[in-house]
């Protein structure tokens, strides 16, 4: 029976640093030690329970194992305050005054298009309609929104050095446009971290380790 | 808080008593079964063994094995029963040689099984 804490235990640890390890975007609304025992609670009892050569003591344990651990850390989360930061982690301020910073989306493995599509979720369609956006611990996304928000759905033109040619369609910007606008900011392709346009051509533009600028481009889009 | 904590307490304190118990528990039963094969053997070898004999250890493991199927996976406890089917089957039929290997079976199974429920490293990974 020893064995089985133990076991229960190891595999509880391992899940907890991969899911640490794999940033936010694995975790939706839950704290990353609570999205483990979500994922080994159910195959804990069930097996033991299915399974009628496994003695049920072993379901047993194991779910006990995982709830004095579950206690265990909820302690450590009360007492030891550093300990929060390892097993919770901390919230990653990924909007900035100076736009988007693209070391803390990476850090979380989430790019541009995933940061857009929290933003929206979180009602707000264009990345200078904050001030600031973080993801929380548990993957959530907050943001400080301006008082003033465009009226416009802007789309992603280039993502990390990478244009997004499906987008630069539907925006109605051609490569030979694009080259130009790029050419007149002084800045190459692989040197921009984030540019989206919006209907009225009002241009989201940050350059990597640089602030965020608005321009403006033509567009002969249909959106 | 402090309801929080002794629950955790009172886990921990169930689960340290249950599995010391169940080392001993293992260890016991297993041994009681590994002496009751041995002298089995012996018999077997001595060419005294009978049908009677293998029927006692049979009514043993029988007895032990509906409590020990609460800590131990079924299916190594149907290894024994297997065994020793077999090994009741030679002795009536006075094949004492298959007998004899049958019983050593149990005996090292006796022996290894709680082993392999204890804690140790190979055993955790």
């Amino acid at each position: 029976m020893a064995l089985i804490f133990i076991r229960t235990a190891v595999i509880f640890l391992t899940l907890l640093v991969c899911m640490r390890l794999m940033g936010k975007s694995q975790i939706g609304e839950m704290q990353p030690f609570e999205f483990v025992i979500t994922l080994l609670i159910a195959e804990l009892a069930c097996i033991p329970m299915a399974d009628s050569s496994i003695p049920l003591m072993y379901g047993i344990v194991s779910v006990v194992t995982i709830f004095i651990l579950h206690q265990a850390v909820w302690l450590l989360d009360m007492w030891f305050r550093p300990m929060k930061r390892v097993i919770c982690g901390k919230p990653s301020l990924v909007i900035t005054k100076d736009g988007v910073d693209m070391s803390q989306l990476k850090k979380n493995n989430l790019d541009v298009s995933d940061l857009i599509e929290s933003m929206r979720a979180a009602g707000y369609f264009n990345l200078d309609d904050v001030y600031y956006g973080l993801y929380e611990a548990n993957g959530s996304f907050s943001a400080l929104p301006r008082e003033k928000m465009c009226g416009s759905l802007p789309v992603l033109i280039i993502d990390d050095g990478r244009p997004d040619r499906e987008n630069m369609r539907i925006a109605g910007i051609s490569e030979e446009k694009l080259k130009n606008f790029l050419s007149g900011e002084n800045t190459k392709l692989k040197q921009v971290a984030v540019m989206t346009v919006d209907g009225n051509g009002r241009v989201y533009f940050q350059p990597k380790g640089k602030r965020y600028s608005i321009r403006s481009i033509e567009t002969e889009g249909k959106w | 808080m402090v309801k929080s904590i002794i629950y955790t307490l009172t886990a921990i304190a169930l689960c340290a008593t249950l599995f010391v118990f169940t080392e001993y528990y293992l260890s016991s039963q297993f041994g009681i079964v590994y002496d009751a094969a041995s002298a089995l053997y012996d018999k077997i070898e001595g060419g005294e063994a009978t049908a009677a004999d293998a029927e006692a250890l049979r009514m043993l493991w029988e007895d032990k094995k509906s409590k020990l199927h609460i800590f131990i996976p079924h299916n190594d406890i149907a290894q024994i029963d297997l065994y020793l089917a077999q090994a009741d089957g030679h002795i009536r039929e006075g094949d004492m040689g298959l007998a004899l290997a049958k019983t050593e079976v149990i005996k090292r199974l006796a022996q290894s099984l709680p082993c392999s429920y204890s804690v140790k490293l190979e055993n955790v990974f």
